[in-house]
């Protein structure tokens, strides 16, 4: 009876351990392509189109592009925003600007910490902490969609640290 | 900006020191035909030309500067020096703009006349002020030796778009007209290599245009009043109300209404393409929506052309309650073929008749593509209909695209003119000789008649 009760608690923490880890994967996998497509941007084609025989002088070009990733193409907050978060007095210029070019590389970076089960705790805590951040700006923007959908990836952040307990298959259990 | 132009749009005209009779008797023998095919005849003499960095100011910050700054902020060699709106958000919104595309801040204005004064070496201005704003802003900057770039409709007023010819003449300096068509490579391509160099369309006996909006997209500006400039502010700038200076479009003081706001690209079109200007105009119009509004919410109109191949008929609607029915695009439909183009890739389509010359060795050599959107399919009524109907034309396609926003080429050409390296593609007084059948429309409208349109109706 004893080894039957035993062994349910052992199926059952490992259910939990495999909750938790795949919960860890998708943050991690939400935040790192996240990050990464702030560096990303679409490339269109610059060749002349060739009309009997010779790059014709006009400026048409092939109607071809591509996406491409690179340091050149970031943008921390997207432009659309970015202006409309200048006119909001609860803004300061410099604050956004620094958020600007800091939210891509700490959605990376959290991604991989989280990936590899690096400091997982104070990992999701900091998670928690950006999206909650993300979140003022949007409510200052009346977004409304946009802040339930945040809002749900708080709640899974907060579910997450509420399991840590359960992590395995981490580089660093410390924090 | 400066105080309310309505009380000043006479005194441009004379400040200019040039009379509108002197300019009947230089500028008339040209005459609209003439011209209107002909390329720009203006550009910066190498004297006048600056360092090569250009300084720019802009003049109205809403969103057609937004449109118009996204549009440049890829050319090199541009230092944006000062904004000006009398609206602070919208000042500070240009002003983010720039700081966040640039590692510098420009000076801000609320009023024209204040940076102008302050700012002594602009080398170009950009005016996206409302329509009656356009000629005082325009002839002040001109006057004071500054090139410039205003939106169109050149003015509200054709006296007041007048003006801006006489002073860009009298100024020597180079003022650029927001028809952004002029200069794209997609325009200049069909009319050059298509409709002239190969004459793909035979006689263009009917043009076809049209720029139809939902009602979605045509309500009233609404903002939050608490960022509204107080009305002291509003009446020194002509608005008599809030809701004139958000919605200025809807009223017949402050602008042309749908037929200039939308209108006046594609009414362009017509004439760049033919050459030439219309004969007469008849119109129709109503406030079948939007019941308090000044101006008309839909409008239709037709304006005939003497062509060499016996007359052309233009029609043109403009419509802010439906955007069904193809969205905006002109249509040159030809005795052989259609080019029906737009600023937008997906509501360009080329078609040959049926019957017209084979378009293969231009396939071939690369003048034109061939669509690849399905064939329409065969009719299933038995041939009942199809017995009346001609056989469906082939589509094809332009060969290439724009790789840039659709206002950069207009944009760059300004800034190459004013270093002496291009003509203007669409300078003042082309671009009166293009608009000033726009006029016309609406009192065409009103009073349910034919307008005949001679020198006095359309000469500068």
């Amino acid at each position: 009876m004893k080894q039957q009760k035993e062994s349910d608690v052992s199926q059952a923490d490992s259910g939990l351990s495999l909750a938790f880890i795949t919960l860890r994967l998708w943050l991690a996998a939400r935040a790192l392509v996240t990050g990464l497509e702030k560096f990303s941007g679409t490339k269109v084609s610059d060749a002349a189109v060739a009309i009997d025989g010779e790059a014709n002088s006009y400026g048409l070009t092939a109607a071809e592009s591509e996406k491409v990733y690179g340091l050149d193409q970031y943008q921390g907050v997207p432009e659309s925003l970015y202006a409309k978060f200048l006119a909001e007095p609860l803004i300061p210029e410099f604050a956004l600007s620094i958020y600007d070019k800091v939210l891509g590389p700490a959605l990376l970076i959290l991604g991989a910490t989280l990936l590899l089960g690096v400091f997982t705790r104070l990992s999701l805590f900091l998670m928690g902490l950006l999206y909650t951040s993300l979140t003022l700006g949007l409510i200052l923007l009346k977004q409304d969609a946009g802040v339930a959908w945040l809002g749900i990836h708080v709640l899974m952040v907060a579910v997450a640290l509420m399991n840590v307990k359960h992590n395995r298959l981490a580089l660093i259990k410390k924090w | 900006m400066t105080e309310n132009p309505q009380n000043h749009s006479s005194s441009n005209t004379e400040q200019a020191g040039i009379s509108r009779r002197s300019f009947l008797r230089t500028g008339s023998v040209a005459g609209a035909g003439l011209v209107l095919g002909a390329p720009s005849i203006l550009s910066a003499s190498a004297k006048n030309a600056p360092s090569d960095e250009l300084r720019v100011g802009f003049i109205g910050c809403g969103k057609q500067q937004e449109v118009l700054f996204n549009s440049m902020k890829n050319i090199p060699g541009i230092h944006y020096a000062a904004v000006c709106d009398i609206m602070k958000e919208r000042v500070g919104g240009a002003f983010g703009r720039i700081r966040s595309a640039f590692d510098y801040t420009p000076n801000h204005y609320s009023d024209a006349e204040d940076m102008l004064a302050k700012e002594k070496d602009l080398d170009a201005v950009f005016v996206a002020t409302p329509d009656f704003w356009h000629a005082p802003h325009t002839v002040m900057c001109l006057e004071a030796g500054i090139n410039v770039y205003c939106e169109k409709m050149m003015s509200n007023t054709i006296e007041g778009a007048r003006s801006m010819v006489y002073a860009a003449e009298a100024s020597g300096k180079l003022c650029q007209i927001g028809h952004q068509r002029r200069s794209n490579p997609r325009y200049r391509y069909t009319l050059d290599q298509l409709i002239h160099g190969n004459q793909i369309c035979g006689d263009i006996i009917n043009i076809n245009g049209q720029w139809n909006r939902g009602i979605g997209a045509s309500q009233d500006i609404k903002v939050k009043a608490s960022i509204i400039p107080d009305q002291e502010i509003l009446t020194k700038y002509g608005f008599k109300n809030p809701h004139q200076f958000l919605n200025w479009r809807w009223y017949r003081d402050l602008s042309g209404g749908p037929i200039s706001d939308l209108g006046a690209h594609q009414i362009d079109i017509f004439n760049w393409y033919l050459g030439r200007t219309p004969k007469s105009v008849m119109a129709s119009g109503g406030n079948n929506h939007f019941k308090n509004r000044e101006h008309f919410d839909n409008v239709m109109c037709v304006f005939e052309y003497d062509t060499p191949w016996g007359g052309t008929r233009a029609f043109y609607q403009v419509l802010t309650t439906t955007s069904a029915g193809g969205g905006f695009y002109e249509a040159f439909m030809g005795t052989e073929g259609t080019v029906q183009i737009s600023e937008i890739n997906a509501n360009t389509k080329i078609y040959r008749e049926s019957d017209g010359p084979s378009w293969n060795s231009l396939v071939s050599k690369g003048y034109l593509k061939r669509s690849s959107a399905p064939a329409a399919a065969p009719s299933d009524d038995g041939g009942a209909v199809a017995a009346y109907a001609s056989a469906a034309p082939e589509a094809y396609e332009l060969p290439g695209t724009l790789n840039k926003p659709p206002h950069q080429p207009h944009i760059e050409n300004f800034f190459n003119a004013i270093r002496g390296q291009e003509k203007l593609t669409c300078d003042a007084r082309h671009a009166f000789e293009s608009e000033a059948p726009i006029y016309w429309v609406n009192p065409a409208a009103d009073n349910h008649e034919t307008i005949m349109l001679t020198e006095e109706h359309l000469s500068v």
